[in-house]
């Protein structure tokens, strides 16, 4: 188990990591039993059963989604009268940053970035978080164009302030919208007041880690449903799921599916007034 | 100047000729500062840069005229604001630099100085009588980059002195910066078992002492940073003491804001005045949200940069 999470942290792929830190009898899972819980809501390892998966890949979802850990309680969603208590750490990989441009800056910011373990590609690449255009005027404006069509939630342009004013009017002509241009952070980098190159890629990855931290989610939560036998909140990834009537149902385990299929509406329209 | 020296020496180790083009002052921004140089060999190779690649071409030239033959000369590269765009300099500042023969034995010379740490300052003649003269002269607390009269001093000054306390793992990462900002790394600690060079590789040195010892017996000077990150009253509070007997341009102290007040009250019931404790950044780092131990280093980073600018040191 150990092992996977080792491959999926080295192959740079997010997962949470569920430990069982604490058990009240009866339950079936014992205190250090763990398991890796990957994007698609997939679960391998043990932390109890139906009991507690469902919960722990709600969470871990979740987890993944805010970057926080947090301590979950199986209470009351189980038959059995034991609480497990699980803590999901999301193992997210280290942010990519791409750096446009081949320039002294550019090489200095790449520098900086590789020494605080931030991951950095030298050419725009799709799967980056940020991207920093830093061409020293030879082709920002089409760098910069290529990076705000793109999903990176931070675009940045090292330049004068004059010049980024310049570069921005520019961009506007050219038909780029308002709300992209709303992204471009233009100079880049808090305002130090930096002169060396070195002093200006520190105010830049300031920025940066300023920026990840605020940021709001920029996906939406991943989607859930209430399990219409038991009551469980259950994330839609990985649940054993049923279509009636159009609609999808979802369950936490495979005992609530069976009894829904046998008698859908017992727990469909109890709650008429 | 720095970035190329390893280049000139070895060109002057190979007994080639070479000429120098040195940024001896810029107006409104630019992309490098004075005392940034671009140098080409008889061979026709370059090693350096002068502002980032708009005007490389032109100084090439100028640079191989001074290898023919060429006196040296002041040349001046000033972009009009409209005119940024078609020329490229990226800012629409001025540079102006100057040309000048290479000198094999200063360089050599220069760089020995250098890999010594011994301060020193390169003084070029770029206008008067002695157009074209370079020499080293002693660096007696001057610390300015920039043109006197006929003079453009580059002053050499030793690294910059950074001592980081605590050996923990933010003390890896505020090394790891704080190498990149120029400084030389010292990281103390009094616990043998956790201050060893195999945990901190990026430190230039580890030292087991008791912190406020080490500091009172190491140099300080404007320039130097101190990272307190001790989180322990024990050892911060007599460190803290000495160090603003100090004239450290920066001193952090880690701590959450209750921390930082307990360790202000037993700070003041030492004598410790209100203004000397103005002079502590506590909790260390600008508030940009860190988390890990490098996002920590980088809000460091930050504040020392961002406290640079109000009382400017030349690095």
């Amino acid at each position: 188990m150990l092992i996977r999470a080792g491959e999926l942290a080295s192959a740079g792929t997010p997962f949470a990591l569920a430990t069982v830190v604490n058990v009240r009898r009866p339950a079936s899972a014992r205190r250090g039993d763990r398991a890796v819980v990957t994007v698609d809501g997939a679960v391998y390892g043990w932390v109890g059963g139906s009991c507690s998966e469902p919960t722990v890949v709600r969470e871990a979802l979740a987890a993944l989604g805010d970057g926080e850990s947090r301590l979950v309680s199986t209470e009351g969603s189980c038959a059995s009268e034991g609480e497990v208590e699980i803590l999901v750490e999301p193992q997210l990989p280290a942010p990519m940053l791409a750096i446009v441009g081949e320039s002294p800056a550019a090489d200095t910011l790449a520098r900086l970035a590789t020494a605080i373990d931030w991951r950095v590609s030298r050419d725009l690449d799709e799967s980056a978080d940020a991207v920093v255009v830093a061409t020293m005027g030879r082709g920002d404006e089409q760098a910069l164009e290529r990076a705000l069509a793109g999903p990176a939630g931070y675009v940045g342009l090292v330049a004068s302030r004059r010049r980024a004013e310049a570069v921005a009017a520019s961009l506007r002509s050219a038909g780029v919208s308002d709300d992209a241009l709303a992204r471009l952070k233009s100079p880049a980098g808090l305002d130090l007041g930096p002169i060396r190159q070195e002093e200006v890629a520190v105010a830049i990855l300031a920025e940066l880690v300023a920026w990840r931290h605020s940021r709001a989610p920029s996906e939406l939560p991943p989607p859930e449903a209430v399990d219409p036998v038991c009551g469980m909140t259950v994330s839609l990834a990985g649940a054993e799921t049923v279509v009636y009537h159009g609609t999808t149902y979802a369950f936490c385990c495979d005992g609530c599916r069976a009894r829904f299929e046998a008698e859908p509406s017992r727990y469909l329209f109890v709650e008429a007034p | 100047m720095k970035d190329v020296l390893d280049t000139l020496e070895r060109w002057a180790g190979d007994g080639l000729r070479f000429a120098t083009a040195t940024v001896v002052k810029t107006e409104r921004s630019a992309p490098r500062e004075p005392g940034a140089m671009l140098a080409v060999s008889e061979r026709g190779e370059v090693a350096g840069s002068v502002t980032g690649g708009c005007v490389e071409p032109a100084v090439y030239e100028e640079a191989r005229a001074v290898l023919a033959g060429g006196p040296p000369r002041l040349v001046s590269y000033g972009i009009a604001d409209e005119d940024a765009f078609e020329v490229g300099l990226p800012c629409g500042g001025t540079v102006h630099i100057f040309l000048a023969a290479g000198e094999p034995d200063l360089v050599r010379e220069l760089a020995s100085h250098l890999r010594e740490e011994q301060p020193v300052a390169l003084a070029m003649e770029i206008s008067g009588p002695e157009i074209g003269k370079q020499e080293l002269v002693a660096l007696d607390g001057h610390f300015e980059t920039g043109i006197e009269g006929d003079t453009f001093f580059l002053p050499f000054a030793p690294r910059p002195e950074m001592y980081v306390f605590g050996a923990v793992d933010h003390a890896a990462a505020v090394a790891r910066v704080g190498k990149f900002l120029g400084y030389r790394v010292t990281i103390c600690d009094a616990r043998a078992r956790f201050a060893t060079p195999e945990r901190f590789p990026e430190a230039d040195e580890v030292v087991v002492e008791w912190p406020d010892e080490f500091l009172r017996r190491s140099p300080v000077d404007e320039r130097t940073a101190i990272c307190v990150l001790t989180h322990d009253h024990k050892f911060d509070v007599p460190l803290l003491k000495v160090a603003l007997e100090t004239p450290a341009g920066y001193i952090g102290a880690m701590g959450a804001r209750r921390t930082t007040e307990s360790r202000n009250e037993r700070l003041r019931a030492e004598g410790v005045t209100d203004e000397q404790l103005a002079r502590i950044h506590a909790p260390i780092g600008l508030r940009i949200g860190s988390r890990t131990p490098e996002e920590v280093a980088v809000a460091v980073a930050a504040e020392i940069v961002a406290t640079r600018r109000q009382a400017p040191v030349p690095a």
